[in-house]
């Protein structure tokens, strides 16, 4: 064997170091993207993160794929699984978008300026705040750091990029001292139309947007502290070119009070409680749209209120188990309503999402065994109860038109894993793990009413008797690390029962004008999802590196036929050159043809495949007294490629070729 | 620090406990007391035979359609007579013609001591002039109705020419409070015999269809209205929306469509 030093692994494999401290949640299958850190040698990767959006950050991550809409607010999907199948929350706090055509992931309401690092799980874990089937993602807020090297501290950024006329500025500033210490941060961005190949532009995929977060750090004394978190996101004039309407503005209100208790040398190690509340207000907009494309001029408002808390605390019952543990709670409230204004005759109202409610309480337990030097085991559970319900008496009504019975119902769902981890060797790693989870259908999919999917184009209703989606899963990956080289490779089974889709109500009449039909929420017997992730980072060279990230979902139904929103084989590759504070990044992004579909059934079309190649120079100046200038000059889509993605609603072309320039001031 | 844990354990359980209920909305006409605001006078009149007539309905003003009628009969002395002979004769002049209009001839109610009864307004009254005879006890009193057209956008009666040749109304029956979402509804079928005589029919097979007009689309769940004595047809309506509706109605009997009627609402 060659004698090889160890590599500080990129993000990608970040979690595959395991050390006591870093034991709350399982190592594997969690993966953590960086954006902004506290120490003063991350100031170069901050200075680029902070300048992409957050859909560009998590659609290089490996099992994330994004659903297009518009050039923005792309939608999260993990390994096939989407919407209310995966957990999506802010610093551990449950928010739902408002919008009922799913134009407003919650990952639209918050910028790479108030994370610090963005956490995506592809398997239950002790940190889990919902009963979710398919791990989550969770955007951590960056936090204002007591006692900082410097009292005053920030970054200033500007950039341009060619291709949509798109600007943006941002700033993030920190005060500390010992006691107390203040982060603000806030982003303006604008883009006009952009650009697909051959300079052919792409109508209403404008937005403009502005985000202010503050975070205020007091320690009270040296085992508690206090954290206040604030953000408030606006965004107006948003197009989203693949759907029937665009967003005159989305608005979203967040907040959050955090305790913190740390004490190391106690058994009872830390707990941590949050109480916070957010609020979303959306309105879609047709009025920029020419007349002959709007059959009727409508206004479709919504709003999702959550309030809620959770408290966990970690337990060193002794050095070779860590226990964790979790209450959580929280209540969300969901209106969206539509008027239609008709040529002739009155106006039309009706509710949407007949101002559901649903109410969640959960309590998690974990475990991780340290059962020898090699071998690690976490496992644990969560049991949640949920109450659905509608509040007003139009709501209520609202749902005769489908269903007879009760519109109050309580679930119980939950979940039980357990992930084994054996290291041969300081080189050489194996893990795997099982997982059975239950998740309660989302308010959407109990209470719907004529909900428009522009994929399938059919409306959909809700189905109060729909049954919980249950999933059945196993995950087995290596972990090889020498100097040079680090693979990656994990596989992953997930069967369902009780798979929840859409299933046509033939007999039905759409609502929605030039709509194929209506489907209701349902159950289908059973499906199954498998694939795997390949990451690769290898440097034959001190200043070069090379990466590859690979991922690849396979999935079928009940009858043997494809699932929807299905990514086909895509690739990720990077050669990266470093010299002198000079940073050369040259990548190719491409992805398989997707002929994996159930147009029939699920409405989806086939796609091409493509590749394409993007390169970027950085460099990174430091300065006196700490400071530094970092820019970035960039061309993405070099050659012009024409291409879309296969989770792309409507397989609208994404952007051409584009030129960036960004700087950032470090101080 | 137990004490932050428990507190959080508390807040959990606290968004269990609190629910509103605002859905106890118990229309209070429907009690059956005499309360003399439960119903709007129309007129009073004195018959030849010394009986003050007065006639009451729901609402001050009276619309095209089914119309419940509330009679009381009092002495000149201003009490009540229980016991008389009442009976409705509408009659809608139109100046070349005359003719009369479905009714239920009206039946003293011992709890709301009214003389209760319907008439089926068929027209309006520009069309030409409505009086309603309220005979009690064999004399008239005679009351001039002013029957308004129903608002834009609705139309709670027809009169259509069946393909068996005879001529029949439908009439969509009071009262109504329409709610997004699931609705009873009633309708009734008279066929015009002649001028004066309008019988219940009750041995048709109604198809209902309703369709938002504006936007081209049905509703689905609707439970077609069935007999059930008297000339009523019960069934539900299903209006996923608010707005203009049209509830297409096909009158069927032995297999065959004999009229194709409509009503349109709107709320």
């Amino acid at each position: 064997m060659k004698k090889f030093i160890l590599l500080s692994l990129s993000f990608i494999l970040g979690g595959f170091v395991f050390s006591q401290e870093d034991t709350l949640r399982p190592s594997q299958n969690y993966k953590e993207i960086v954006i902004q850190g506290q120490k003063n040698n991350s100031n170069e990767k901050a200075s680029a993160q902070l300048q992409e959006s957050t859909d560009k950050l998590l659609s290089t991550t490996p099992g994330i794929t994004l659903i297009k809409r518009g050039n923005f607010a792309l939608e999260p999907t993990i390994r096939g699984l989407n919407a209310g199948q995966i957990n999506t929350t802010i610093d551990g706090m449950q928010m739902f978008g408002a919008c009922t055509d799913r134009m407003d992931p919650i990952s639209s309401y918050i910028e790479p300026t108030n994370l610090e690092k963005i956490q995506l799980s592809t398997t239950p874990n002790g940190e889990q705040t919902g009963s979710a089937i398919g791990g989550g993602i969770n955007f951590a807020l960056m936090k204002a750091q007591l006692d900082a090297a410097k009292k005053f501290s920030g970054k200033v950024g500007t950039g341009y990029q060619t291709n949509a006329n798109n600007i943006q500025t941002l700033g993030t500033f920190q005060y500390s001292t010992k006691r107390w210490a203040l982060l603000v941060n806030g982003i303006y961005r604008k883009a006009d139309n952009y650009h697909a190949a051959n300079r052919k532009e792409i109508l209403f995929s404008q937005f403009e947007k502005w985000n202010a977060g503050a975070n205020l750090v007091v320690a009270l004394n040296d085992k508690n502290r206090i954290s206040l978190d604030y953000i408030q996101d606006e965004g107006y004039d948003i197009g989203y070119p693949a759907l029937t309407m665009d967003v005159g503005f989305a608005k979203a209100y967040i907040s959050a009070l955090t305790h913190t208790y740390e004490n190391r040398s106690r058994k009872l190690r830390s707990i941590e409680s949050k109480f916070y509340f957010n609020f979303i207000d959306h309105a879609m907009d047709d009025t920029k749209r020419p007349a002959e494309m709007v059959p009727m001029h409508m206004d479709m408002p919504g709003t999702s209120r959550t309030f809620g808390m959770y408290s966990k605390a970690k337990y060193v019952l002794n050095p070779k188990h860590i226990l964790t543990f979790q209450v959580n709670a929280f209540q969300n409230d969901l209106h969206a309503e539509m008027t239609m204004y008709p040529d002739i005759g009155s106006e039309m109202f009706m509710l949407t999402v007949p101002d559901g409610q649903r109410r969640t309480a959960g309590l998690n337990l974990a475990d991780t065994w340290f059962v020898n030097k090699n071998l690690k085991l976490s496992y644990g559970a969560r049991g949640e109860v949920n109450l659905s319900d509608i509040t007003t008496k139009i709501g209520r009504q609202t749902i005769t038109s489908f269903y007879d019975g009760e519109a109050a119902q309580t679930r119980f769902s939950g979940n039980v894993f357990a992930q084994a981890n054996y290291k041969f060797s300081k080189k050489i790693g194996v893990y795997g793990g099982l997982t059975y989870g239950q998740r309660p259908p989302s308010l959407q999919e109990i209470y719907g009413f004529y909900l428009f999917n522009r994929v399938d184009n059919h409306d959909y209703l809700g189905n109060p008797d729909i049954k919980n989606e249950e999933s059945f899963s196993g995950n087995l990956g290596v972990n090889v690390k020498y100097e040079k080289i680090a693979i990656s490779l994990e596989g992953f089974a997930n069967s369902f029962t009780n798979y929840i889709t859409g299933l046509v109500l033939s007999e039905y009449s759409n609502m929605t004008i030039g709509a194929d039909g209506v489907k209701q929420f349902d159950n289908i017997s059973d499906a199954l999802l498998t694939g795997g992730e390949l990451t690769v980072k290898w440097n034959p060279i001190e200043v070069l590196s090379i990466e590859s990230v690979n991922s690849y979902t396979y999935g079928i139904d009940d009858a043997g036929g494809f699932l929807p929103y299905i990514p086909p084989f895509k690739s990720i590759n990077a050669l990266k050159y470093y010299y002198k504070g000079w940073n050369v990044k040259v990548e190719h992004v491409g992805a398989f043809a997707q002929n994996n579909v159930s147009t029939a059934r699920y409405g989806e079309g086939t796609t091409p495949a493509f590749n394409l190649m993007n390169v970027a120079i950085q460099k990174h100046i430091k300065l006196k007294k700490d400071k530094a200038l970092h820019t970035e000059v960039g061309v993405e889509n070099i050659f012009d490629t024409p291409y879309y993605e296969h989770l792309d609603v409507l397989k609208i072309q994404r952007q051409g070729v584009n030129f960036v320039v960004r700087t950032t001031f470090i101080f | 620090m137990k004490k932050i844990f428990l507190l959080s354990l508390m807040s959990a359980f606290l968004f269990v406990s609190c629910d509103k209920e605002d859905d106890n909305m118990d229309d209070p006409i429907t009690g059956g007391t005499s309360s003399q605001s439960q119903y709007k006078l129309i007129d009073k009149d004195t018959t030849d035979n010394d009986l003050i007539v007065e006639l009451y309905a729901k609402t001050e003003t009276i619309e095209m359609g089914y119309t419940p009628l509330y009679v009381k009969v009092k002495d000149l002395g201003g009490s009540a007579v229980e016991n008389a002979m009442v009976s409705f004769m509408p009659m809608m002049d139109m100046g070349t013609m005359q003719h009369s209009s479905p009714l239920e001839q009206p039946v003293f109610n011992s709890s709301s001591k009214y003389y209760e009864g319907m008439v089926v307004f068929t027209m309006a009254s520009s069309m030409g002039d409505w009086e309603l005879d309220v005979i009690a006890n064999g004399e008239a009193a005679s009351f001039d109705i002013n029957v308004m057209m129903n608002p834009t956008g609705t139309k709670y009666v027809g009169s259509y020419n069946g393909t068996d040749g005879e001529k029949y109304i439908v009439t969509l029956v009071r009262p109504f409070d329409w709610q997004v979402g699931m609705n009873d509804v009633s309708f009734m079928v008279h066929k015009k015999e002649t001028m004066m005589s309008f019988p219940a029919v009750n041995d048709f097979t109604i198809a209902m269809d309703p369709q938002m007009t504006s936007m081209g689309h049905g509703s689905p769940n609707n439970v077609s209205p069935v007999s059930v004595g008297n000339g009523y047809y019960d069934g539900k309506a299903n209006f996923t929306m608010t707005g203009d509706w049209r509830l297409n109605l096909d009158l069927i009997k032995a297999g065959d469509t004999i009229v194709n009627a409509y009503i349109d609402v709107l709320f």
